[in-house]
């Protein structure tokens, strides 16, 4: 009896040993007052027009949704457009026009160096439209796409 | 004999203008392959109006190892100059002896699960919890080009609990 119950006890002992590891939650808060929430962020990818940086999507104070490129580069061109696609990422060059893909139209490229800031509408649904595509409505291509991911 | 070739030269002339020019103009509006060589800049400031607020430098996210770890590291830098790590939506599983430390991405360690031989890394400190947001202070020395990976690692058994390799912001 008293064997078996020290095997009991050294089996509970080598659980809380090895097996059950309690969870530990910690909780630091941000360093500053966050009034603008950062949503999602990715990077920029395309080869056939070398296409570099980050886009960033924002949420102001007052709702605003605003996508921001930093560090961003790629050839100039005609007719260039920034997008948001329905879908997790797009390949070099690839045609849109042939596709069904949704997307939702953010402007005019500002310019092709440089930081920029580009208005969402409000009634955007960001967890269908995954990634931000720089395209060329004249030739239907796709210069370069950032997937984004929770921030 | 001589007004006839003048005729000639004009009467093709004519023709380049009709219909070669707009040929042209059309293609030249269509690529405009001068937009080849003329970069046009911009630099608009970012929508949050504030710079006292700590800026993001760096951030990546967490890859799993020898344990499922997720999440996303970035590194700030406060206005008076100091970098912090910090972990969110993070999760791993709990440990003994787990740290946060820097590491170079590069480092062929960080593709096994167990660390052998020379770990080349900067201590952040111990984990203060394997679940939610939290920060670490880094030294004021650190070379972050050098240092660009975050790693959540196990001193005991030199586990590589997760990778995050941390790009440009």
């Amino acid at each position: 009896m008293v064997r078996k119950m020290k095997t009991a006890l050294t089996l509970v002992a080598l659980t809380f040993a090895f097996g059950l590891q309690v969870s530990v939650y910690a909780q630091d808060s941000m360093k500053h007052e966050d009034k603008t929430k950062t949503l999602e962020t990715g990077t920029f990818h395309g080869k056939v027009h070398k296409t570099s940086g980050r886009a960033t999507i924002y949420q102001e104070a007052d709702g605003k949704l605003v996508l921001r490129l930093t560090n961003f580069k790629t050839s100039n061109g005609p007719d260039v457009h920034v997008i948001l696609i329905a879908a997790k990422d797009a390949d070099d060059d690839a045609n849109f026009l042939n596709s069904s893909t949704e997307r939702v139209e953010l402007g005019s490229l500002k310019g092709n160096e440089g930081d920029q800031n580009y208005e969402i509408p409000s009634d955007t649904d960001l967890s269908k439209f995954q990634a931000v595509s720089i395209y060329c409505e004249r030739f239907n291509a796709n210069f370069g796409a950032a997937p984004l991911e929770k921030f | 004999m001589n007004t006839r070739v003048g005729s000639w030269v004009s009467h093709r002339k004519w023709i380049l203008a009709v219909v070669v020019l707009p040929v042209l103009a059309a293609a030249w509006w269509a690529f405009r392959p001068e937009k080849l060589w003329i970069n046009q800049k911009v630099n608009e400031p970012a929508p949050f109006a504030s710079s006292a607020d700590p800026q993001p430098l760096y951030t990546g996210r967490l890859q799993g190892k020898a344990h499922q770890t997720s999440g996303r590291g970035t590194i700030y830098k406060t206005s008076d100059g100091k970098e912090y790590l910090r972990l969110m939506d993070f999760m791993t599983s709990n440990g003994p002896d787990v740290h946060v430390v820097l590491a170079q991405s590069d480092d062929a360690n960080l593709t096994q699960e167990i660390v052998k031989g020379q770990f080349d890394s900067v201590e952040l400190g111990p984990l203060k919890g394997n679940q939610g947001d939290q920060n670490y202070d880094l030294p004021a020395s650190v070379d972050l080009q050098k240092y660009n990976a975050a790693v959540i690692y196990c001193e005991r058994f030199h586990a590589v609990f997760g990778v995050a390799r941390l790009e440009q912001f």
